[in-house]
């Protein structure tokens, strides 16, 4: 598994080439985007919610060490623990440690993105841990050694074809004539197979969506209860998560649940939520131990900035679904854990502005992500704060500059422009001839490849406006 | 300085744009009758719904779901002494170790939301949190005076009875699923692959 942000471009046009790839795809459009529609007009005043989440979460933001603190207290108050992780290094001690003193062997995992920002499974298991991804999704990628493809549907470029073979591949112990053409012969399989290993495994990690301060509680949604199974068999539980994902308290949560799950899935409600808040102590069955592992990674560095909006963020993922860059090139091109706009959002800051430089400018600024937002981050307008960056710490590539530099050269001098842009009308319309199109024009092979460019009148805009009055 | 102090105060000492604490916000909700709304929308999610008279028509209705779904005639029940005082009799047979992924489950839910057909589960001695999650098939029996309007009515009344939070709340809605294969629905993934509730009116 090889993650290469900078390898964008080439990764991008490989992956339109895909064929599975773009049939996978396309399916987001009936699926996550038509959901999604249906669920915020079953809900009624949806925007009216997105401005409550909106609140919560920029209080939140602008409470972050007082919340925080609150948080930690009533976590100890319950008789968890509570750990903070500057960076990714940090975290992943932290968990080793926690994992060595409770003897764990093997580890079940929930599904958490964060668990994927820090490389939590390469880690362990280079020490000797045994993790396993429970989510079906994440399941299936760790079997082909990938990383997740969308936040919330991390197998989503695969096809069930593509799940059986890695199946049979992995599987090696069940019988290899058996029938795996259908879907749910594919989640039966996996049921079985994993639930020996909940049944086996020494401590359970999970992610967290939510955290309330006021009652110390981590919230997790699922669909599958593969998290809960991961929080309550083993006899330690390790909640894994960012510091941006605290709020207030449980009804600030069931505000963002609303929206979380109808701009995620299409649901009104996820069918598993868990509201995690200690250890088991006398009561029923449940983890001995309960620690919770607060990771910054950069965050607190975007607070004050221009970027600070995106910290509001739910991982709900709709920007994903709505982003024609994303539904064109699907999530591995990006070579890092966050794709689409929130990715480019996130990345530069995580990652480097160097690093994730594709990323920002992989956008075509048609603001579907900012519209639909469930919690009205303006991603756009983050992307050009780090093009902004990009281009102010001389980190834009040259020939970008150079071309940025002639347009501004132009725009600055009105009668230079209006000559220019004169003389380029006319030749265009000189070379569309009678077919009324420019069919190629010269380092535009690649455009001209699958299009025509409508010829213009001839005239500029200056000079038709001149001409009417 | 510990890395606790040390994030602590890189927040701190960034310009943080304190934000003014927000008013609660009430997700608008219209019923009447909860009971309706939660039986309607517990539907949607593939929950089968059945409304009884009396707790003492609990084991006859579970014996006539299994019976229609073909599986055994066998319940796993916790040690609840609500559900142990049910006149079980002999056409079920009960048995009291946590189910297995094929086994029926029966449990109390303490609480449901109308307007999501939620179930609302507090981990407690008699109500193991896992047990929701085990078996192939729980059955959940609901007293309809227990049917409150939202999640928010839900987190107040178990503050208020329950005193510390339990370590555990689980909020169900439906049977187990997952879209992670060619993002279509398939139910069954880990947790139970059918929910049934039996709404008990008196």
């Amino acid at each position: 598994m090889n993650l290469d942000p900078t390898a964008f471009k080439s990764a991008a046009h490989d992956a339109m080439g895909n064929e599975s790839l773009r049939v996978a795809l396309a399916r987001m459009k009936t699926h996550f985007v038509v959901g999604r529609l249906m669920a915020v007009n079953r809900f009624g005043d949806f925007e009216a919610m997105r401005e409550a989440g909106k609140a919560i979460r920029d209080y939140a933001i602008g409470s972050l060490d007082t919340l925080l603190e609150r948080f930690e207290e009533s976590v100890t108050a319950r008789g968890g623990h509570v750990h903070w992780a500057r960076d990714a290094a940090e975290a992943r001690a932290i968990i080793l440690s926690i994992l060595r003193e409770a003897g764990a062997k093997s580890v079940t995992k929930g599904k958490s993105m964060v668990s994927e920002e820090i490389g939590l499974n390469p880690h362990l298991v280079a020490n000797g841990i045994t993790p396993v991804e429970t989510d079906l999704g994440e399941y299936i990628i760790q079997l082909r050694d990938e990383p997740p493809s969308h936040i919330i549907g991390p197998a989503l470029h695969l096809s069930k074809e593509q799940v059986a073979d890695t199946f049979r591949a992995a599987h090696t112990t069940l019988d290899a004539e058996r029938p795996l053409g259908e879907r749910q012969q594919l989640v039966a399989e996996a049921r079985r197979v994993l639930r020996a290993q909940f049944e086996g495994a020494d401590a359970g990690i999970t992610g967290a969506n939510f955290l309330a301060a006021d009652e110390g509680a981590a919230v997790i949604v699922t669909n599958e209860g593969n998290g809960d199974l991961t929080r309550l068999l083993p006899n330690t539980h390790i909640v894994l998560t960012g510091i941006e994902k605290v709020v207030r308290d449980l009804g600030d949560v069931s505000v963002l649940l609303r929206l979380l799950t109808r701009s995620a899935t299409g649901q009104n409600i996820s069918t598993y939520v868990s509201v995690m808040t200690a250890p088991m102590g006398r009561a029923g069955d449940g983890p001995k131990n309960f620690h919770v592992v607060l990771l910054d990674n950069g965050r607190s560095k975007l607070i004050g900035t221009e970027a600070q909006d995106v910290l509001r963020c739910i991982r709900c993922a709709a920007c994903l679904g709505h982003c024609p860059i994303y539904g064109a090139v699907g999530g591995h091109a990006y070579g890092a854990t966050y794709s689409g706009p929130i990715g480019a959002a996130l990345n530069p800051n995580l990652l480097g502005i160097k690093e994730a430089s594709h990323h920002a400018n992989a956008s075509t600024f048609c603001g579907r992500c900012a519209e639909i937002c469930p919690v009205k981050i303006p991603l756009p307008k983050i992307m050009r704060y780090w093009r902004a960056r990009e281009y102010a710490d001389g980190l834009a590539p040259k020939a970008a500059v150079l071309g940025l530099s002639a347009w501004a050269f132009l725009a600055k001098r009105p009668a230079l422009y209006r000559l220019a842009t004169a003389l380029a009308v006319r030749i265009l319309k000189a070379l569309s001839g009678r077919r009324g199109a420019v069919r190629s024009l010269p380092l535009m092979g690649g455009w001209f490849l699958v299009r025509d460019f409508p010829a213009p009148s001839g005239k500029t805009f200056h000079e038709l406006w001149k001409a009417q009055s | 300085m510990s890395s606790r102090e040390s994030i602590l105060k890189e927040i701190a000492d960034r310009r943080l744009r304190r934000a003014p604490e927000p008013e609660p916000y009430h997700a608008p909700l219209e019923t009447s009758d909860p009971v309706a709304m939660f039986a309607e929308r517990a539907a949607w999610a593939q929950t089968q719904v059945k409304i009884l008279d009396r707790m003492a028509d609990v084991p006859a209705a579970i014996a006539e779901l299994l019976r229609a779904k073909n599986m055994a005639a066998s319940v796993h029940l916790p040690s609840d002494a609500e559900l142990n005082a049910l006149p079980w009799g002999n056409t079920l047979t009960v048995k009291t170790e946590p189910p297995g992924p094929d086994d029926t489950a029966v449990a109390i839910a303490p609480f449901a939301i109308a307007e999501t057909g939620t179930l609302a589960y507090a981990a407690r001695a008699n109500s193991p949190a896992s047990w929701h999650f085990r078996p192939g098939f729980e059955i959940a029996v609901l007293h309809a005076n227990s049917v409150l309007p939202q999640m928010e009515d839900v987190l107040a009344r178990i503050k208020q009875t329950m005193g510390p939070i339990p370590h555990t709340i689980n909020f169900v809605t439906g049977p187990s699923r997952t879209g992670d294969i060619e993002q279509t629905l398939e139910l069954g993934a880990h947790g139970p692959k059918a929910l049934a509730v039996l709404i008990v009116r008196g």
